[in-house]
């Protein structure tokens, strides 16, 4: 019998394994998270350079052909748009017959495109739907259409079947100087690329009237472009709305009013877009270029979009490249000490093997952290960062450049220099665009940028996210098994064979218990989706400040959370076995601990970022949620403590409160509104933001789960 | 020398003699024929001109293969002796700045593409299949005669091909590659169908040199770019056209090419050492253990041009009834060395033109004259002048003798 025995306890590697790392759980997971956490703050030694993957661009190869005539134009046309402002008469139309006139001077295709505002809305079923085009609300009145200009130049030997578009948001009610200016770069750009002889793609120009939000005029206009509804096109050419038509006067130029198209004029597929912005007056001592890359739910442009303007604007025209950074983190001390403690380590590394380069200067660290803090807010956040997060929607790269002087813009004598210097800019980068063949996919879609030249791919970031879940499941697998094989010690220690068969019956009872937990489980998940849908009703009630629809918000949800309690209280005071009783805690963490990890998991595919942040708050209270009660009873040091660590980590848990610490302590307290997380809860839903989700379906649940863990009754 | 002293004495008896020695002369070069076609000789020129990359980023090859394509022109190869396989048109690309014309340097002096290119193999046709076609000859039924290299024992073939390669490989269009085995196994065929005399194969690529490895054919020269590990780079940009529009050991091929013309003797050693590596950033590799002439006495023009050696013969149009005779007695040596009627076929016709000088002695039936002639030609090839000389002597001291004996 022994020998028949011995063979059957040999099992799999596999699963002895998997035996060894249940049993260890505690160990391992102290391991993991602590390496997960470690090899997120190593992300920006890690990062390697920027490189242009894609043979086909070949940027700066070429001689910017952009000579003082182009820009003495474009000069014209900034005077002319600042003076109309000053003379400040006529329709609010004049700005878009100047820019249309213009365009057409040049040769190029002139349309407007009337569009109406969508306001933004909670429809809690649009997730991850392409912004909605249909329904336009019945009240619109002619006051709010809003007017794009486009003007398209058709590649001379072209095939017609690609373009690259140029955005410029223009507010024509109250222009300023730099929006001016904006326009001037790129219609200096519009009018040597008239006159160029290598164009493969045909150039949009398309000057987003941005009255209504840049956003909303692009993604209006993008909707047309990909997407037309033809419903749509009598609404706006309605009599109704004849004063907003734009009719040139006979004096004008009667060849522009001729040759106006009506319709609605398409080029080919998006190659890429350039959204043109110019902001105030750079804080440096020289002219900067500030990139903005993240697009809804996190979603990036080719990083070949962003290598060629770095590469171009760094070496070509010597403009300083920005991306954005999380600023206060510059100051931490602790932060500085860490890259310290990095640039030594990789300095002992190099001493070993000359081969190995890691480690970079604690400076460079600082920034690289920041920067990486940025990219993973922004991303995590699921809010487009410009006007081009409205073409990625379509699959289209697109990135914002927005370009400051470093002297103020009126001065005469520099604005020659900054309109050259920004058009051989955005020169270089449609030539490099114009040569690519296919779309861009040679290089990453899924990375975060620690600078503009340094990048961390998905294959490295991924592992800081995988280390960080990886002891969820071990967790509750070895809670699971605790749980369960808490009734069949006693009959093991009988070897009986009668014995043995009631045990699998205990067992077998034992191993469905956890449906009770996952009821439990499933009920908190259900609230969540409550609590998520609620500010929809909220919204709709009229006169609500932000402060008092947080309240009403909280107010509900609680209301909610006590009324399945309710429904579900039979459940919980019919435990009534007090050995089973004391391992449903058990039970139910486990449940609660798969259902994070699924959720986090599944939050990870959508929005990688999103899951990076909510696992760094979520996975430790999950891991370490245990009955407060027990460890009273304990009361020793390492039960105080996890008291202690239970009740701050399940308070920094708590969305609101995550939210205000965190806009704390980059921000400063002194700023703090109650209103705010509504505020910022209402962008992310307006936003259609896959983060919104994740804190109603899968954080909020979890952390409500966790809490009721710690105040479990055992 | 003794014998046909005599012959010179007894006229009509001994033709047949001196007949039996011409043959057996004949006999002596079909056998050194049939080892190899070293003494075969080279009769004509031929070019096959491969670009093998797509896209607009790869001008350069575009621009390499047409330079060299002009090149070969200028020294003397007929266009209907170039095969040219361009796999994109640069010149009708959109981007290209200067529509209908490509250029190898910045400058733009110089249009490649002008009136008279005639580009066989064209887009996508450039393929593996149809380069391996090109070389073995094995072409369907209704591919045109312009497109086939008609090649035959006695040509000169020149190689050229650039692209992308890689370690014993060349890719082809994106999508294919042709590796060494495959190339070394087309040469192989066209040397068992006699397809060619001497092949020069010239490649432009990274790691060129590689390409080159599996080659086993006699008479085949190779000169690559780079060695194994090494990147092939690109000469300078033309910041206009804004790419690169030359590669460096075709831009210092062209620089070394551009000094001569047809007339010039510059050998294959002089153009094989021309190259710098510190100016290509790679080592030019040759290989030549299967070639049996020696690079100094080759000139460049046997490759690049269409010269070849040329032999004198007085009588053009006098020479059939030897060819004929020739012929017969050919055929009867040759059928216990090798069967086969295509390859015998070919030989005797390049025999034609060497039976032609070599037996010339023959047509001494028709006249005096041409034998005198034929002995003095026989005397002015001859190394041992002194030996006749000596003989001469001995024939006028003979002669002497007979006359004071006569005069008695």
């Amino acid at each position: 019998m022994a020998e028949i025995a011995e063979p059957k306890l040999k099992q799999r590697p596999i699963v002895r394994l998997g035996i060894f790392l249940i049993s260890h759980s505690l160990f391992v997971s102290i391991v993991c998270f602590t390496a997960g956490v470690l090899a997120l703050l190593l992300l920006p030694v890690l990062a390697k350079n920027t490189y242009i993957s894609e043979n086909a661009l070949m940027p700066g190869s070429a001689n910017n052909m952009l000579s003082s005539h182009d820009t003495s134009v474009a000069n014209k046309l900034v005077k002319d748009l600042t003076d109309l402002k000053l003379r400040s008469r006529g329709s609010e139309f004049d700005s878009q017959k100047l820019i249309a006139q213009y365009m057409f001077d040049l040769g190029a295709e002139v349309t407007h495109h009337k569009f109406y505002p969508q306001s933004n809305q909670f429809h809690p079923l649009h997730f991850f739907t392409s912004p909605d085009s249909g329904n336009i609300g019945k009240n619109i009145s002619c006051s709010s259409l809003g007017i794009n200009t486009v003007g398209i130049i058709r590649a001379p030997r072209g095939d017609g079947k690609e373009a690259i578009v140029l955005v410029t948001p223009y507010n024509s009610m109250k222009v300023g100087v730099e929006e001016a200016f904006s326009l001037g770069i790129a219609y200096s750009v519009f009018s040597l690329l008239t006159r160029a002889t290598w164009l493969a793609k045909d150039i949009i120009w398309l000057v987003a009237d941005s009255q209504y939000g840049e956003y909303s005029a692009v993604a209006a206009w993008l909707t047309e472009y990909q997407a037309p509804t033809f419903s749509r096109a009598h609404i706006v050419n309605s009599e109704t709305c004849r004063e907003s038509n734009i009719v040139y006067k006979h004096g004008q130029k009667p060849n522009a009013e001729e040759k106006l198209y009506d319709g609605f004029r398409r080029a080919g597929t998006m190659a890429a877009a350039l959204v043109i912005k110019v902001a105030k007056q750079s804080d440096y001592f020289e002219d900067t270029v500030n990139i903005y890359a993240e697009a809804s739910n996190g979603q990036m442009p080719n990083l070949d979009l962003i290598n060629i303007v770095n590469y171009l604007a760094v070496h070509k025209q010597g403009l300083q490249i920005k991306v954005s950074k999380m600023w206060s983190l510059l100051n931490y001390r602790w932060l500085y000490t860490l890259g310290v403690v990095f640039e030594s380590l990789g300095q002992i590394a190099r001493s070993l093997n000359p081969q190995w380069k890691f480690g970079i200067p604690a400076t460079e660290y600082v920034e690289g952290t920041a920067t990486l803090a940025s990219s993973l807010y922004y991303q995590g956040l699921g809010v487009p960062t410009g006007p081009h997060g409205a073409f990625r929607d379509y699959q289209v790269d697109a990135i914002t450049l927005e370009i400051s002087s470093k002297v103020p813009l009126t001065k005469m004598a520099r604005r020659n220099e900054f309109l050259i210097r920004g058009g051989k800019l955005i020169e270089g980068v449609v030539r490099s665009v114009n040569n690519l063949l296919e779309k861009f996919h040679q290089s990453f879609f899924l990375y975060l940028l620690t600078s503009p030249s340094k990048f961390v791919s998905v294959g490295v970031y991924m592992i800081s996210f995988a280390l960080l879940v990886a002891p969820l499941p071990i967790v509750a697998a070895y809670l699971h098994v605790e749980a369960s094989d808490f009734g069949s010690i006693q009959p093991k220690e009988k070897s009986a064979s009668q014995a043995s068969s009631a045990s699998k019956m205990n067992v077998n009872f034992d191993s469905w218990k956890w449906l009770k937990s996952a009821r439990k489980v499933f009920a908190f998940h259900l609230w969540g989706g409550v609590v998520s849908v609620l500010p929809y009703f909220i919204s709709q009630m009229p006169n609500l400040t932000a402060k008092t629809s947080f309240i009403v918000w909280i107010l509900l949800s609680v209301f909610s959370l006590l009324v399945s309690y309710m429904i579900s209280g039979p459940s919980f005071s019919e435990a009534a076995a007090s050995q089973s009783q004391k391992k449903e805690w058990a039970s139910l963490k486990s449940v609660t601990i798969s259902a994070a990890f699924i959720g986090l998991s599944l939050t990870s595919v959508i929005n990688f970022a999103t899951a990076e942040i909510g696992a760094l708050l979520i996975v430790p209270i999950c891991l370490m949620a245990r009955p407060l009660k027990l460890d009273i009873k304990a009361s020793n040091l390492i039960s105080l403590m996890r008291i202690t660590s239970n009740l701050v980590l399940g308070f920094i848990g708590f969305p609101p409160a995550t939210y205000f610490l965190l806009k704390g302590v980059f921000e400063g307290y002194s700023g703090i509104n109650v209103g705010d997380f509504w505020e910022w809860l209402e962008s992310l839903w307006a936003w259609n933001s896959a983060t919104y989700l994740y804190i109603g379906l899968v954080h909020l649940p979890c952390w409500a789960l966790c809490i009721h863990i710690l105040f479990h009754h055992c | 020398m003794r014998f046909m002293i005599f012959s010179f004495l007894k006229l009509p008896t001994r033709v047949l003699m001196l007949l039996l020695l011409c043959l057996g002369n004949i006999g002596n070069s079909v056998a050194h024929l049939s080892s190899s076609s070293e003494s075969t000789l080279h009769t004509n020129n031929w070019a096959v001109l491969v670009c093998t990359s797509r896209f607009w980023f790869n001008y350069r090859h575009m621009a390499n293969t047409l330079s060299l394509y002009r090149t070969v022109k200028r020294l003397g190869i007929p266009d209907e002796r170039i095969i040219l396989m361009l796999a994109d048109d640069m010149a009708c690309n959109a981007r290209n700045k200067y529509p209908a014309q490509v250029f190898n340097n910045e400058n733009h002096k110089l249009n490649l593409y002008g009136d008279n290119v005639e580009v066989d193999y064209r887009g996508y046709e450039v393929t593996v299949e149809n380069f391996l076609r090109v070389l073995t000859g094995r072409h369907e039924a209704a591919v045109p005669r312009s497109k086939r290299l008609l090649s035959d024992e006695g040509s000169h073939i020149l190689l050229y091909m650039t692209g992308h390669g890689g370690d014993e490989f060349l890719k082809f269009q994106d999508s294919e590659e042709l590796q060494s085995h495959d190339l070394a196994d087309a040469v192989k065929q066209m040397k068992e169908k006699r397809r060619f005399k001497e092949l020069l194969i010239m490649v432009d690529t990274c790691q060129a040199s590689t390409l080159f490895s599996q080659l086993h054919s006699p008479g085949v020269l190779a000169i690559g770019s780079s060695m194994k590990g090494e990147n092939s780079y690109s000469h300078h940009l033309d910041p206009d056209v804004g790419v690169s529009v030359v590669d460096r050991f075709t831009y210092y091929t062209l620089a070394f090419f551009e000094k001569l013309n047809m007339y010039d003797n510059a050998s294959l050693s002089s153009f094989f050492n021309s190259f710098n590596p510190n100016l290509l950033m790679s080592t030019a590799y040759y290989r030549m253990d299967l070639y049996q002439r020696r690079l100094e006495e080759v000139p460049v023009t046997n490759f690049f041009g269409s010269v070849m050696e040329t032999l004198h013969t007085d009588s053009a149009y006098k020479s059939h009834r030897s060819i004929d005779i020739g012929e017969a007695k050919i055929k009867k040596r040759t059928d216990q060395s090798i069967s086969g009627s295509d390859r015998r076929i070919l030989r005797n016709m390049n025999n034609k033109d060497q039976v032609s000088n070599l037996s010339t002695e023959e047509n001494s039936q028709d006249s005096f004259g041409q034998l005198w002639n034929s002995v003095l030609s026989k005397v002015t090839t001859t190394e041992n002048v002194d030996e006749f000389v000596c003989h001469g002597l001995l024939l006028m001291l003979s002669l002497l003798v007979a006359s004071t004996w006569l005069s008695h």
